[in-house]
């Protein structure tokens, strides 16, 4: 699940000039009006997404199993035992450790991709579509084509690089296989954002630069690289939400083990088996509501100091 | 839900037969006169978890049965195997929308709380279908009987086997007077056979495709080879475990030799391996179709008794009735009519490479004809299987948990000694944690007898 879609927010900008009473005015008229647009989205919002929730936070405090028979309310059994549970914690860390991996590398490639394709003039289309389409590719296709092309004796990857790794079936080289093959099925996603971004720099800032002697460094240190500030901001954040969340290469790829000595059993996995391996639905609500939390805290860590960053900036 | 009735296909079926028939009428539509001439006034929902070459034998034995039964409608539905197909048959049940009839592993009925998402097999309506308990393999009967009462009607025994490729053991000079692979009754022995093998096989393939990565394939060797050394798992009352580490050592040392001697590669997989020439491969039976397809020389005997006594991994596959509100009435009996006619008509089955369960298929002339079933079908007398618990079964919480580390002494990133050590460890863990079902652990009788 590596591929969520931005979900920032617009603010609009506040009314400075406009009075109290004409903005509550608005207010009330702007929900007459758009209530009705938003309330389809609301219900199913409510449905699928705040009723799960809530029921998952029901859930936690239970020892219900998968056939939601015969619950009863442990209170806060399931927090305890997950706290001490060296398996979620493990869990935890690969998930951990692929985001560290994950995180800057997609945001240089995904960079350099994009510069290379807004530069280079010939055949501008064909380097687009290279670096964008296997964002296209479902999760299994993507697994399974690395899964092959890692395989010791008939795999690619050893053949040209004359290698003779294991790279599946050894621990030291598992976790990287799993962010070798995000790297190269999902960095199209940030590319794109990078490229309209750098479509989007004004030329004539690079004119004057280059009137009052700039060469090609000082015109990326100075221009590019600020100018794109806030896009690689929005691109870490995604990545790392995104990353946090890895489940389903990682899963095809290791056949939907583990991997060697459970070293790519993530976080997403983790709950899955407790929920419908081992049937703790309480427990694996327990840990879902944990994860919840942890996920929460890094989009409010990152909210605040990107606030922060733009009260200083002012 | 009503009657099935036409569905497009059918329909376009039937209104181009009229056309070009004319005058022969429904006789003349194939599929889509059956639908309309089938007066089914029964439906069978059945679940299973076949692909492959096996789901091509399923379906061929389902319409087999439709085709004798014009009476009864089978609605079947092939869905993906393992967890995620054990999770849907457990919340179909507890929502009380499960189907008539279902597959199951037979190790897994333990954990899949008999009562309240299993209901109970009629013996009687068996036998009325003419299935009955003395036509079974007593094991597995008794492994499928919970609390006095029969939970699973099994189909067959699946094993894992020692494939081998005749024209490089030939080459080898491997091969008895039956062109039959020599019998191998020491660790010694097997290393050599497969030094001599490495020799007349060409390059690049494994001597060994043994899958090194997939856990399924590690504990369930590992499940073989510790049972041909006598290993225990728990006590009786099971209240302690009785694993021997240092019987599991040696078993890890034998698995692990196999790559450092460099006659399994990690992280290749195993079947496919002796499709391009690798002289052996242990897999389970349902590589058999596998095989045949590609027109491999080969032959197939159970897992060679390195340890000194036979014993090889085995699992079944059982027939199951998912637990509905109110089981009973004609969808019930037809449920119990057609598990029974598919057990007793099995021998289509074990093209599939499956050893039937129903042992008049199973001494019948024309199963011992068949080439290589009856050369392994004595492995259904020396079944290595998991322990009998909630816990168990394949692709289970047991197998689950085990297989990493089996894996990572095969794989080399452990030493046997720690790895046994961490098997003994999971062990107790599971033993004394309860079965989420009935908040029991398998000590306090969690859904194990």
């Amino acid at each position: 699940m590596t591929t969520t879609t931005p979900q920032t927010v617009i603010a609009p900008a506040p009314a400075r000039s406009a009075t109290k009473a004409a903005t509550v005015r608005r207010r009330k008229q702007g929900f007459q009006h758009g209530g009705w647009f938003v309330a389809p989205f609301l219900a199913l919002f409510g449905l699928f997404v705040i009723w799960p929730v809530v029921r998952g936070l029901y859930l936690s405090f239970t020892d219900a199993n998968i056939s939601g028979e015969g619950a009863s309310f442990i209170g806060l059994d399931n927090y305890r035992e997950a706290l001490q549970d060296d398996m979620l914690w493990d869990s935890l860390g690969h998930s951990a450790y692929f985001t560290l991996l994950v995180v800057p590398c997609i945001t240089v490639m995904a960079f350099l991709l994009a510069m290379l394709a807004h530069h280079i003039e010939r055949g501008k289309w064909l380097w687009r579509l290279c670096f964008f389409l296997p964002f296209l590719l479902p999760s299994t296709v993507a697994g399974n084509l690395w899964e092959w092309l890692f395989n010791p004796t008939a795999g690619m990857v050893n053949h040209v690089f004359g290698l003779d790794t294991a790279w599946l079936a050894d621990k030291s080289y598992s976790m990287l296989a799993v962010v070798i093959c995000t790297l190269w099925w999902t960095a199209g996603f940030s590319f794109l954002l990078y490229l309209a971004a750098l479509q989007g720099i004004p030329a004539h800032l690079y004119e004057a630069a280059k009137l009052d002697g700039a060469n090609a460094w000082h015109r990326m240190v100075h221009i590019t690289l600020p100018m794109l500030r806030n896009i690689t901001g929005l691109v870490i954040a995604l990545q790392i939400l995104a990353s946090l969340q890895v489940f389903d290469q990682a899963v095809v790829m290791f056949d939907f083990g583990p991997g060697p000595e459970d070293s790519t059993r993530t976080f997403v996995q983790f709950t899955l088996e407790e929920g419908f391996t081992a049937y703790r639905v309480g427990y694996a609500s327990a840990t879902s509501i944990i994860f919840f939390v942890i996920i929460a805290s890094v989009a409010l860590a990152r909210m605040w100091l990107l606030r922060n960053r733009e009260e200083g900036a002012r | 839900m009503g009657r099935p009735g036409l569905n497009r296909r059918q329909l376009l079926a039937g209104a181009s037969g009229l056309a070009v028939a004319g005058s022969l009428g429904f006789a003349a539509m194939g599929t889509g006169a059956d639908a309309l001439t089938s007066g089914a006034d029964t439906r069978v929902r059945y679940w299973n978890l076949f692909s492959g070459g096996d789901g091509y034998n399923m379906i061929s034995m389902l319409n087999d049965f439709r085709r004798g039964h014009p009476d009864i409608d089978v609605k079947d539905s092939t869905l993906q195997w393992g967890n995620p197909y054990y999770s849907k048959l457990a919340m179909t049940a507890s929502g009380d929308r499960a189907p008539d009839l279902a597959v199951m592993h037979l190790g897994r009925i333990p954990g899949f709380a008999p009562g309240t998402l299993l209901d109970p097999w009629d013996v009687g309506l068996l036998a009325k279908y003419g299935v009955r308990e003395e036509d079974f393999n007593q094991v597995l009967w008794k492994r499928a009987t919970i609390d006095g009462k029969l939970y699973g009607l099994p189909l067959d025994i699946h094993v894992q086997l020692c494939f081998y490729r005749k024209d490089v053991l030939k080459k080898a000079g491997l091969l008895d007077g039956e062109g039959r692979m020599v019998p191998v009754t020491s660790t010694d022995e097997w290393f050599d056979v497969l030094k001599e093998a490495k020799k007349a096989a060409k390059k690049g393939v494994q001597t060994l495709g043994l899958n090194v990565q997939d856990l399924n394939i590690q504990w369930w060797m590992f499940v073989a080879f510790y049972t041909q050394l006598g290993g225990t798992w728990f006590s009786a009352d099971r209240t302690e475990v009785t694993f021997d580490t240092d019987k599991a050592t040696q078993v890890l040392e034998f698995l692990r030799k196999h790559v450092t001697d460099g006659y399994s590669a990690k992280g290749a997989k195993g079947a496919e391996q002796m499709v391009n020439g690798a002289p052996f491969t242990w897999e389970g039976n349902w590589s058999v179709p596998v095989f045949d397809t590609a027109k491999v020389p080969y032959g197939a005997t159970p897992l060679p008794p390195v340890f000194g006594k036979e014993a090889t991994h085995a699992e079944s596959h059982a027939f199951v009735l998912p637990h509905q509100a109110e089981r009973g009435g004609a969808a019930n009996e037809g449920a119990h009519q057609l598990a029974a006619y598919i057990v007793k008509h099995a021998r289509k089955w074990a093209l599939g490479g499956h050893i039937p369960a129903y042992t008049p298929t199973l001494s019948s002339a024309a199963y011992r004809k068949m080439e290589p079933q009856s050369e392994y079908v004595s492995a259904m007398n020396h079944m290595a299987t998991e322990p009998k618990a909630w816990f168990a079964g394949s692709t289970g919480l047991l197998g689950q948990r085990t297989g990493p580390i089996v894996m990572s002494a095969s794989a080399g990133s452990a030493s046997p000694e720690a790895a046994a050590r961490r098997l003994k460890g999971a062990l107790s863990q599971l033993l004394a944690s309860k079965n989420p079902m009935d908040g029991r652990t398998a000590a306090q009788g969690g859904a194990v007898s």
